[in-house]
């Protein structure tokens, strides 16, 4: 047996002079620079050990690329239009459509309605009653899903640690009235109450339309309502690192307040807010679709995964399964990956923390 | 603690009088009222007048909420049945307290003295005849006290029957993950329960409905469960057996769609708690005595670990309502949960008031008793 030369110095943690490199951070000692590992490099070593996040942030990723092209993929001519009938050259309606009639007759386009030429995609996963291709309205109806889920996100992030750092910053009245509001709004039901937001939303004169009838209005709703959780995690994270020597060792230095909660406090607090978000907006994509599935959320014929559901169930009922399907899937795989995310994140994030449930 | 309590009830109560302001006013944002439908008629012109006189709808909008909140908590119907009933439930749960705080010395003593008073509000509530003045409902319905509370033990029925099944399957699932902890099992368990998480309620009600209550019924011939509704029409004629198959086979999938996520929650938590006791010292200590394996689970590690637990379920009970909203409406079920469904359709006031606070007031009565419990049971908790 002969000794093994050890392993040469890898390249990310230790680099040796010969190799160029333009960092500022480089020190050198003794003919060996050494490259300081920054919270970033141990936080994407970690998230990259998650195999199930790094699939779910692809699946993700391609989501989102395909939901923000749509259009411009229906003007290529790839895709459908949402809302109007498949039709094929000859004027009749495909073959996987649900007729709309029980005894199983094709349903044909009556006499003097302009025919829509398919595209190549039409078929992939059908029709539903109306006629119009499931696929494209899956795609679109992703738009829906993806909106809510990232403009209450974005809603809660802000909303959330606004609140809950202005709390847990200034202690004393401001806090005890600032967390007496959020349990307020912690106390709220959040179905029932957006049931009912969502049944007067549309009625709503006042409101702009694109509230009144885009998932927008919905995303507002979410938002405004589930903010709480974050405002409290977000305070109790203030009030522990106002104790910490580092934060009173910037006061000591004379530092502003500005300055200690930008530079100092919430730098620390980010994991939380980060964790948190990403659930919420599982969470939202969620709720969406259950009140587009009672019918109280975005008014059609705009689709969502939610509506198509319940759509879809009442055609399979009768043997169509295949809107219920493939709309029930793409919202489970996005909500899946959303959370397969949010535990890989928290992993590396966080590892102590666990997870909040709502 | 009974300054703890006061103080949370207090706060619950301002979030109600909010709770019951903002759905108040979004009611009355909307654009059509409930006569809209009546207004198609010409004819009904005077019997419009006639409504909006004595429901007050001509009244200014913060007279109206007055006036609704006046009549919601004034009892309209007061009487005690039965003196003597009453009066022995009080007294019995006092010296229950009493004798509980005295002389029990487990840490379950809280628990034991709730469980008195449930017991006794039960006993008094069952021989006094109470009843709100909650309106009338706008669409014809009958009066709201009596259409809420005739649809009620129906939600009851199905919220508590998903809670069973979730607690029966979840907490063993849980401890079972965590004993053989990073096993096969342990690994498909987090994965199941993860899946189960991400499955809106709604999806999972109706893959289940059309699953197991319409396609094994075409496939098989088979009937194993209804497709909707509480009972089958024949239900009175039945034998008792046949009454109780007949209610589970409609009770079943309903139950187990509400069930499904809180089941995934409480497996991933109970394995949690259990798996941070079973690295503790104490349990080092136990197992350093030589004391059997199943002793130590079961004895030391188990009634430690299913503390948290309580907190849960109690908190997950906002959860199991908006679950009853959505499954109701799946399976037909007769509850309040679809009734606020159909209140909210028609813009019927009173109902969708009488239902929110409802659920406000379950939310917050439950909140309470979380931390409560959570204080009795574990005694490293204080109250400030």
């Amino acid at each position: 047996m002969t000794d093994r030369p050890p392993p040469p110095p890898s390249g990310k943690f230790l680099t040796t002079v010969e190799e160029p490199s333009e960092s500022p951070f480089l020190t050198e000692t003794e003919g060996i620079a050494v490259e300081p590992i920054t919270q970033w490099d141990l936080f994407w070593t970690r998230l990259r050990r998650h195999r199930l996040a790094m699939i779910a942030s692809i699946v993700l990723a391609l989501l989102i690329i395909v939901v923000i092209s749509a259009p411009l993929m229906q003007s290529a001519g790839w895709i459908d239009s949402p809302v109007e009938r498949l039709v094929d050259d000859g004027g009749r309606t495909l073959r996987n459509i649900a007729p709309r009639l029980d005894d199983g007759t094709v349903n044909t386009l009556p006499p003097g309605e302009e025919a829509v030429p398919a595209s190549p995609t039409a078929l992939i996963f059908g029709s539903d009653d109306l006629g119009r291709g499931v696929f494209t309205r899956v795609i679109y109806g992703g738009r829906a899903s993806l909106t809510v889920g990232f403009v209450t996100g974005f809603i809660v992030a802000l909303l959330g640690t606004v609140v809950g750092s202005i709390a847990g910053y200034y202690p004393g009245a401001i806090d005890q009235s600032l967390m007496r509001f959020t349990d307020l709004v912690l106390g709220l039901p959040l179905l029932p109450v957006a049931i009912v937001v969502g049944r007067i939303l549309p009625e709503m004169a006042f409101l702009p339309s694109w509230i009144k009838q885009g998932p927008m209005g919905i995303a507002l709703l979410i938002g405004f309502l589930s903010w709480g959780g974050l405002a409290r995690i977000v305070r109790a994270e203030f009030l522990s690192l106002r104790e910490k020597e580092f934060v009173e060792a910037a006061r000591a230095a004379g530092a502003s307040d500005r300055r200690i909660v930008f530079r100092h406090a919430l730098p620390n607090a980010m994991s939380p807010i980060i964790v948190q978000t990403t659930l919420i907006v599982g969470i939202a994509i969620v709720v969406e679709a259950a009140l587009s599935f009672l019918g109280f959320g975005v008014p059609p014929p705009t689709p969502t995964w939610g509506a198509m559901a319940a759509e879809g169930g009442r055609l399979a009922v009768r043997g169509f399964w295949w809107e219920l399907v493939f709309s029930a899937s793409a919202l489970v795989i996005t909500v899946l990956s959303i959370n397969f995310l949010g535990d890989g994140l928290r992993d590396a994030l966080d590892p102590t923390q666990t997870i909040e449930r709502k | 603690m009974l300054a703890y309590i006061t103080r949370r009830l207090v706060y619950g109560l301002v979030t109600l009088l909010a709770l019951s302001m903002i759905v108040f006013m979004l009611l009355q944002l909307s654009g059509g009222g409930p006569l809209d439908r009546l207004r198609l008629n010409p004819r009904m012109q005077p019997v419009i007048a006639q409504l909006t006189e004595l429901w007050g709808l001509d009244q200014p909008i913060w007279r109206q909420y007055v006036t609704w909140l006046k009549n919601y908590v004034t009892p309209s119907e007061f009487a005690i049945n039965n003196h003597a009933a009453v009066l022995i439930a009080i007294a019995a749960a006092s010296a229950a307290t009493y004798a509980i705080a005295r002389y029990m010395k487990s840490h379950w003593k809280g628990a034991a003295i709730l469980g008195a008073w449930v017991v006794a509000i039960f006993v008094i509530f069952s021989n006094v005849t109470i009843k709100f003045n909650w309106g009338v409902s706008f669409q014809g319905a009958g009066d709201v006290w009596d259409l809420v509370f005739g649809r009620l033990g129906a939600t009851l029925r199905l919220g508590f029957s998903a809670l069973f099944i979730a607690l029966l399957i979840g907490i063993p699932l849980g401890i079972y993950q965590a004993i053989r902890q990073y096993s096969f099992f342990d690994q498909l368990g987090t994965t199941a329960a993860f899946i189960a998480f991400s499955t809106p309620i709604f999806i999972v009600g109706v893959g289940l409905q059309l699953i197991f209550a319409l396609y094994f019924e075409k496939w098989t011939g088979v009937k194993l469960f209804y497709v909707a509704g509480m009972n089958s029409p024949s239900f009175s004629e039945m034998t008792f057996w046949q009454q109780i198959g007949d209610t589970l086979q409609h009770l079943v999938l309903p139950a187990v769609s509400i069930a499904l996520i809180s089941l995934a929650g409480y497996s991933r938590f109970q394995r949690a708690s259990m798996l941070e006791v079973l690295h503790s010292d104490y349990l080092r200590t136990a197992k350093a005595k030589g004391l059997r394996r199943s002793k130590v689970i079961v004895k030391h590690a188990l009634r430690n670990a299913l503390i948290p637990i309580v907190t849960l379920v109690s908190l997950d009970i906002a959860f199991i309502i908006g679950g009853a909203i959505i499954t109701e409406t799946i399976f037909g079920w007769p509850g309040v949960g679809r009734l606020y469904i159909t209140a909210i359709g028609t813009v019927d006031y009173p109902v969708v008031m009488a239902i929110v606070m409802i659920i406000g007031i379950g939310i917050v009565v439950m909140n309470v008793v979380a931390d409560v419990l959570y204080g009795v049971m574990d005694p490293r908790v204080r109250y400030d």
